[in-house]
């Protein structure tokens, strides 16, 4: 049991940290000229398992290495019924339509911030399971992620 | 073990994964989003000036009276306010608290009270946080009731919230608060704040202290 969530953990800290190869040998358009476009990966993937039987959250980094902005347009999974992507100001959360990766910069979802909501769970995610989630952009098409689910009092800063 | 299979899958996926369309044209310059600022403030605050307790009397998960000042007198009492249709900061408070009481002496955690006010009590009967809470711990108490009587108790502990209303998507939204406050079983004022980045292991380290009435 002991070797199996180490190795589960393992896996999911790869499968979370799991780049996009982007647009191959002809990344790195770092100038702001015409040629620019996003260039996108994600990161930091995790959802902490739920209480719920119905909902859950999830948190990720979406790194933006090109000079040109994307938009995330949408979020589904298997797992859920709906995927929202939910801002959090105080105690209050709303739901957000189209949210800006900028150039050269981050869009990031964590706890007590940004979160995606996953609504209508097919089944309650359980900890060392992986939760597909396919994020669809403006310009940058698909892009699939695998996130791990951690325990339900998981902190990625002090990764545990 | 097939756990396991299923884990070195998923990684495999993972690590094919690959972004389909790889448009070239168009580079409009978006206006860059804010992205979130890192707070890290300290788990837990000592008060100047302790509240006193919320004199309030809802219903608990079984659907009786609940008087929390005659209940919880001179027990070390934690009380949060939060809603179960909430995916983030609630489940997650809840969690540390459960797992940092479970590392408490038995006779502690028997004296300690852990108080879960609904913000929305409309959708959390007493059944609905009930089923929840016991997730997570059996012993955590759940309550529920009128609003306005569960806002001004919020309010007289520094807590503001606001009723549960519909977004444009016509979602209902509700709101949490932000902090724990920890009473004292010696005073049984709230002595201690805890804001909402509060880790497991804060908890862990603070409960031992709470639950004798000591500042941590």
């Amino acid at each position: 049991m002991r070797r199996a969530t180490t190795a589960l953990l393992t896996a999911g800290a790869l499968a979370g940290t799991a780049l996009l190869s982007g647009c191959g040998g002809s990344a790195s358009a770092s100038g702001d000229g015409s040629g620019a476009r996003p260039d996108l990966s994600v990161g930091s993937a995790y959802m902490p398992q739920p209480v719920s039987d119905s909902m859950a959250a999830g948190f990720l980094t979406i790194v933006n290495k090109g000079g040109a902005a994307d938009e995330l347009t949408s979020v589904t999974s298997d797992a859920a019924g709906s995927v929202t992507a939910h801002e959090t100001v105080g105690g209050t959360m709303r739901e957000a339509d189209r949210l800006t990766v900028p150039a050269h910069g981050r869009l990031e979802f964590r706890s007590g911030g940004d979160h995606l909501m996953f609504d209508g769970l097919k089944r309650r995610p359980e900890q060392g399971q992986m939760v597909s989630v396919v994020l669809h952009f403006a310009k940058s098409g698909e892009l699939r992620v695998e996130m791990p689910v951690k325990p339900a009092t998981y902190n990625p800063s002090t990764g545990h | 073990m097939r756990k396991k299979t299923y884990a070195a899958t998923a990684l495999l996926a993972a690590a094919l994964m690959a972004l389909s369309a790889c448009d070239s044209s168009g580079g409009g310059d978006k206006p860059a989003t804010v992205v979130a600022e890192q707070s890290s403030q300290q788990a837990a605050t000592v008060l100047d000036q302790p509240f006193e307790k919320p004199d309030l009397v809802l219903t608990d998960t079984h659907g009786e009276k609940y008087d929390l000042r005659k209940e919880t007198a001179g027990r070390p009492t934690l009380i949060y306010f939060g809603y179960t249709h909430c995916p983030d900061i609630c489940p997650l408070t809840m969690s540390n608290i459960a797992v940092a009481k479970s590392k408490l002496p038995k006779a502690e955690q028997d004296k300690l009270r852990v108080v879960f006010v609904t913000t929305d009590p409309a959708r959390d009967t007493p059944a609905e946080l009930g089923k929840w809470l016991g997730m997570m711990d059996r012993q955590f108490i759940g309550l529920t009731g009128d609003f306005a009587t569960i806002q001004a108790a919020a309010r007289s502990v520094g807590i503001a919230i606001e009723p549960t209303k519909k977004d444009k998507n016509g979602k209902l939204v509700s709101v949490h608060g932000t902090q724990v406050i920890a009473f004292s079983p010696k005073t049984d004022a709230g002595y201690v704040v805890y804001g909402e980045s509060t880790t497991v292991e804060d908890f862990t380290k603070d409960l031992p202290k709470i639950v004798k009435g000591q500042n941590p």
